[in-house]
């Protein structure tokens, strides 16, 4: 979490508005460039709430806390799902989600054996930064095409992904491609599971908000010397992230346990003590600390 | 017994350097090597004499490449001529000779018949979605909009060789609106398609199509949104073999299709596989296009049995692999 750390450099002092002001940048960069992060969004909504509770006293060591007991909800997420692969499993999943590497950490440190298949990932390629994280590891790896997901699935016991949101009905935002796996996977009868700590479940979608999903053109896909032997006309879409639906997803690892994707509500609930959450939008929040700026 | 002439010999060894290369085109020559076979034959003016040579030429040419449907398809057109009942020596020659010409005329012509009938079966304002390069789904799609029914297309990048850069380069040129995605987004694309046209490399006898790698995620997804899947095939990629149950062997490629060989040799304990083709199983395919019509993927054994039926039967008998067409000349 960059943002955390961010934020301890400039926590400093008794006058947090520089903390809020970096904040709201922060804010105001997501909300148009990457709308999906509902884990910054929450952290943001978490520090305010304190400065808006507490004033600037002990925000410092509130964001310290903050960080630490995300880092555990993380790992603690993964342990969950650790739970679920058993020796012999082989695995599929994309990207190079923290939540994930995590998850093979802990399976090679219980020393179950497993092997995974990674999908290289189009359009950033991270398949290969998990592949070569996977090497490292000892763990036996495939690495194989987007396309081959359903040419491979027949192999495969279990598909996991990591979450850049989570929404209230439990369908899940993550790294483009991820729903085609998903798909592949339900239409094989093979279980699919995304990690996921609590602080990405998506608030605003209480209130009917839409995830928005950012893309990116060609610039993604091809280098400049490609694209000058491409037509003129030649465009491309490329998109980030994607949403696999609830019914494709058997389960949510949190910290909190394992749950169905419909029982999110449940997950808030206990979470905020009430459903739904009682809940300022972050505009206003911003507008209350520093008076309509 | 007459020697096979230079000219045969030749095509021949341009099928198997991969010199003459593309389904189509390594078909009609080896129709075409059939018929100069036939026309250059010299020798005694006898049925049994003559279908013996044409048994060796035709061996000798479905040894170039045994694993290309194309060639055997072709082949054994050609040879259904050849073993037709006669007496009549010139009445059989002519009877190859003709088969021989329509084979090409046919490959020819069929897709531009492909994509007339193709054609029709785009709605007003379509958004398509193509993957990989196929000659004959580009036909259909550039077809449909020049009659004004295709608003766009959606082509699939197409790891790992980007054969979705040709599909887009071509349609541009003709004019086709085209956005280019990565086979990733397949999906999250699909809810604005209407219609999905792809091509094939084989049709086996049960319906089943076996493309470019990623073709069955791309059936699938559309499946899922109810997306219509047409696939755009001439009648030679239909296998007589997976009549008799044999399996399509899909081929993996090199590695360092995927990554560099450095990266490979560098992480040990990753291995890259890189298959080629994927199967689609019937129930995700819509219609299969064919010159010969519009047909539902589990007629393809009827296309087989009305174009082939004489070869399924001979393969039978022996198995293709083992199937000599010199040991089926009785004297």
């Amino acid at each position: 979490m960059d943002i955390l750390n961010e934020s301890l450099k400039v926590a400093g002092g008794r006058d947090c508005r520089g903390l809020v002001r970096f904040l709201k940048e922060k804010y105001l960069l997501y909300a148009r460039e990457r709308p999906g992060s509902a884990g910054l969004f929450n952290t943001i909504r978490s520090i305010l709430n304190y400065i808006r509770e507490n004033g600037c006293t002990g925000v410092r060591e509130f964001v310290e806390g903050f960080r630490d007991r995300y880092d555990k909800a993380l790992w603690a997420a993964s342990e969950v799902m650790a739970k679920r692969v058993v020796d012999g499993d082989v695995v599929m999943t994309n990207s190079n989600s923290v939540a994930v590497r995590r998850l093979f950490e802990i399976l090679v440190r219980n020393k179950v054996k497993f092997s995974v298949y990674v999908l290289e990932s189009r359009p950033g390629m991270e398949g290969l930064v998990l592949a070569d994280y996977l090497d490292k590891l000892g763990v036996e790896t495939y690495l194989v095409v987007d396309s081959a997901a359903r040419f491979f699935m027949k192999n495969v016991d279990k598909v996991v992904s990591g979450a850049e949101a989570v929404a209230v009905n439990g369908a899940i935002v993550s790294k483009a491609g991820t729903s085609l796996m998903a798909l592949a996977a339900s239409e094989a009868r093979v279980r699919f599971f995304a990690i996921a700590p609590t602080l990405k479940i998506s608030l605003e979608t209480i209130y009917g908000e839409l995830v928005k999903l950012p893309e990116g053109d060609w610039r993604l896909l091809m280098d400049e010397e490609t694209r000058r032997a491409m037509p003129e006309k030649y465009t491309a879409r490329a998109p980030l992230y994607d949403v696999t639906p609830p019914n494709m997803v058997d389960g949510i690892a949190t910290e909190l346990g394992l749950y169905p994707p419909q029982s999110i509500p449940i997950l808030v609930k206990t979470i905020y003590g009430t459903y739904p959450p009682q809940l300022k939008p972050l505009d206003t929040l911003f507008a209350e600390l520093l008076g309509g700026g | 017994m007459s020697t096979i002439p230079q000219e045969v010999l030749d095509i021949a060894e341009g099928i198997r350097s991969m010199r003459i290369r593309g389904a189509g085109k390594i078909a009609r020559s080896a129709a075409e090597a059939l018929r100069i076979a036939a026309e250059k034959y010299q020798g005694e003016r006898e049925p049994s004499v003559f279908r013996r040579y044409m048994a060796k030429v035709a061996d000798t040419l479905i040894e170039t490449r045994p694993t290309a449907v194309s060639l055997p398809n072709a082949v054994m057109y050609v040879m259904q001529a050849v073993f037709r009942q006669t007496s009549d020596f010139d009445e059989l020659r002519r009877g190859v000779v003709d088969a021989a010409n329509r084979f090409i005329e046919d490959s020819l012509n069929a897709v531009k018949r492909i994509a007339e009938f193709g054609s029709k079966r785009i709605r007003e304002n379509s958004v398509i979605l193509t993957h990989c390069h196929s000659t004959a789904a580009v036909s259909v799609i550039t077809e449909a909009y020049k009659q004004g029914r295709v608003v766009k297309v959606y082509s699939t990048e197409t790891r790992p060789f980007y054969q979705g850069r040709i599909t887009t380069r071509q349609l541009l040129e003709n004019g086709v609106p085209v956005v280019q995605i990565p086979d990733s987004a397949v999906r999250y694309i699909m809810h604005e398609v209407d219609q999905v046209v792809i091509g094939a490399d084989t049709i086996t006898s049960n319906g089943a199509v076996v493309n470019k790698v990623g073709t069955s995620q791309v059936a699938l997804a559309a499946h899922e949104a109810r997306v219509r899947v047409f696939v755009a095939a001439e009648t030679y990629k239909f296998s007589p073999m997976t009549v008799i149950g044999e399996l399509v062997p899909i081929e993996f490629r090199d590695p360092t299709e995927v990554v560099p060989r450095e990266w490979l040799e560098k992480h040990k304990n990753v291995r890259v596989l890189n298959p080629s083709f994927d199967v689609t199983p019937p129930e995700y395919v819509d219609a299969v296009i064919t010159e010969a019509g519009v047909i539902p993927p589990q007629a393809a054994i009827m296309v087989l049995t009305e174009r082939l039926g004489w070869a399924i039967d001979k393969i039978k008998q022996a198995g293709l692999t083992k199937l000599r067409f010199e040991d089926l000349v009785e004297d």
